[in-house]
């Protein structure tokens, strides 16, 4: 019976030897990865986003975002659009592929695009799943707030190829938010203000949205911030409570409700106090805030301290 | 004693609605609010729009109620209620309507809610009628059913391809609610109800002789075609004025006359007044909930009529199987 020679020293070898393999493999690994963006970035749902080179055929899906890959430089190639797509008016020379939530998703891949921007929302989920499967990339910003705003630019800078001027704009913007929200300590009583969207049943604007981010920058104050959601359903008799000295609306005309009995309660409406503000500035979050703000401010000023 | 225990409820029902709401106002505010004294906005809050609220569901659920209990012993099916004969996708459609066509005026909704429906009402009727001169049941409901999903197919659309973004809201008018009330909306709607509620009440009589069948009551006296024309007519004039200033709110009408059979009996003469009482004291109390549970976030009402209904019904079958 003879045992077997050691084997110890051969078993050292081979332990060298794969460590070598396994380190030369990872070399390769790292230089064979694709240029700048070693990782794939993720968008708002945590999903990433995987492109071969700078998209060249975007489809954006919400105003917002179309808005923003003009103003980050991205505009030319954008291949598709929604119909609520209004800004800037060189967005209604893309052609229209109808809804942003819930798209149609041939008409989408009529457009051969290589990316398709929506709105981080359940309701897209499943034109992402069909677009993928189609081949085609996705990327879900959540666009909600003025904060989201760099992010955002960011995301979609890096995405298009258009980083270094997405990140100057952001970082521009970013600082001429916290300056003007520095400023804000000086001005005097804030305006207290709702804003009604809807008036069977009474809707108003919570602090998740950016309309509510506006009226602070125009030193005003949303007396509906403590709720969470950017909507929500309430009744008069919250919005005569917490009496606001005037009521924000969203168009031209004044609306119905203003002559309705049951609205004199709230006493903003008694004595007329409804500030009309129209422009697409105050129907999305964009970089042309900060104006929108200002001109808010202006209507603010106009209605007598309490 | 069940009208003195159904009076005491409506009065603590309207009390309590009264009393209570999104702004903590103080009983003793209350009860000074409500004979116009103290703080403006309270009295505001209490008196134009508390007070009006109440008063509102209260005829509206009654009138649902009412309209069940009557539409179940035509059609002698237990699932009938108020809104049978298409009046829900009719006033959907006028209202859906109103808002794409930017329908000026505080009224303007509420009255194409109501044209809308009437326009079913007409449609149903023409179609029940196309069998000959006898109203059939079975084709009425048949008739109801098409009208409404013919309206609902056409809201669809309408939703689908109109341009104004405002119609996006337009389903949360078509949910039901009461955020509308008014004084106005309260004289106008209780002026408008008398007739059809009187009408429906004083043939209890009547709606006995038919539950032992329409020959049988023929026989014994009832002019049955006239009473059931009148009644479906009333029935639906009813409805579509509760649809016009609330929206349809499901469940009062087609539990509350069950419940009411359940606890005293199938006789109308005092199942149909005590179905309009229990009515409108479960939306009131609903309403009330509606806009305090989450305050100031309201739900819907017709959520809280089917989260409060549904297990008292329950508790009241299995009472009754045992």
């Amino acid at each position: 019976m003879r045992r077997s020679p050691p084997f110890r020293p051969e078993g050292v070898s081979v332990l060298r030897f794969g460590l070598l393999v396994l380190g030369l493999a990872a070399s390769l690994w790292a230089c064979a990865a694709p240029e700048p963006p070693s990782r794939a970035p993720r968008d708002d749902l945590g999903h990433a986003v995987r492109l071969a080179a700078p998209a060249r055929r975007i489809v954006s899906l919400s105003p917002s975002t179309t808005e923003l890959l003009f103003a980050i430089g991205a505009g030319p190639w954008l291949v598709g659009r929604t119909r609520w797509c209004d800004y800037p008016p060189e967005a209604s020379a893309v052609p229209s592929v109808g809804d942003g939530l819930r798209p149609d998703v041939e008409r989408i891949a009529g457009r051969r695009p290589d990316l398709v921007v929506l709105y981080a929302s359940a309701a897209n989920q499943s034109a992402i799943f069909r677009l993928a499967q189609l081949g085609v990339a996705t990327a879900s910003v959540r666009l909600d707030r003025l904060d989201d705003l760099p992010r955002a630019a960011r995301f979609l800078g890096r995405l298009t190829g258009f980083g270094s001027r997405a990140d100057s704009l952001a970082y521009a913007f970013s600082h001429q938010l916290d300056s003007a929200r520095a400023a804000l300590g000086a001005a005097g009583t804030p305006r207290r203000v709702a804003v009604v969207v809807w008036d069977r049943p009474p809707m108003v604007i919570g602090r998740g949205s950016f309309l509510s981010d506006l009226i602070s920058l125009a030193s005003g104050r949303n007396v509906f911030d403590d709720l969470r959601q950017p909507s929500a359903t309430t009744t008069i008799e919250a919005i005569a409570e917490r009496d606001p000295d005037a009521l924000l609306v969203l168009g031209n005309t004044v609306p119905a409700f203003a002559a309705r009995a049951e609205w004199q309660s709230v006493r903003a409406v008694r004595q007329g106090r409804l500030i009309r503000v129209s422009g697409s500035e105050f129907e999305r979050p964009t970089f042309r805030a900060l104006e929108a703000a200002a001109s808010l401010r202006a209507a603010l000023e106009e209605i007598p301290q309490p | 004693m069940k009208w003195i225990l159904l009076g005491v409820l409506a009065l603590g029902a309207v009390a309590v609605a009264v009393g209570v709401g999104s702004a903590g106002v103080p009983v003793a505010d209350v009860g000074a609010g409500l004979l116009g004294r103290g703080d403006p906005t309270a009295v505001a809050i209490v008196r134009q729009l508390r007070l009006p609220r109440a008063l509102l569901a209260f005829l509206v659920g009654g009138s649902l109620a009412l309209t069940g209990a009557v539409l179940q012993a035509l059609v002698r099916n237990p699932l009938a209620d108020p809104y049978l004969l298409g009046l829900s996708g009719g006033a959907g459609l006028g209202a859906v309507s109103a808002i794409a066509l930017h329908a000026p005026g505080p009224w303007g909704i509420p009255a194409a809610a109501f044209a809308g429906a009437l326009a079913a009402i007409v449609l149903v009727y023409r179609l029940a009628l196309v069998t000959g001169t006898v109203l059939d049941a079975r084709v009425l409901l048949l008739a109801g059913v098409v009208v409404s999903a013919f309206a609902t197919a056409l809201m669809g659309a309408l939703m689908a391809l109109s341009p104004a973004p405002e119609l996006r809201n337009a389903f949360l008018w078509l949910l039901g609610g009461f955020d509308g009330a008014s004084w106005q909306a309260v004289s106008v709607f209780g002026a408008y109800a008398a007739a059809p509620v009187a009408l429906m009440v004083l043939a209890a009589r009547s709606l006995d002789l038919l539950a032992l069948g329409e020959e049988p009551a023929y026989y014994l006296g009832a002019d049955v075609e006239r009473l059931k024309r009148a009644l479906y007519l009333s029935a639906s004039l009813l409805t579509a004025a509760a649809v016009a200033v609330s929206g349809t709110i499901g469940f009062v009408g087609l539990i509350v006359p069950h419940a009411v059979r359940l606890l005293w009996g199938p006789l109308h003469r005092s199942l149909l007044p005590a179905a309009f009482l229990l009515g409108g004291i479960l939306l009131v109390m609903a309403d009330a909930v509606a806009r305090t549970a989450f305050a100031p976030l309201e739900l819907p009402v017709g959520v809280v009529t089917a989260l409060l209904g549904v297990p008292v019904f329950v508790v009241l079958v299995r009472g009754w199987t045992r």
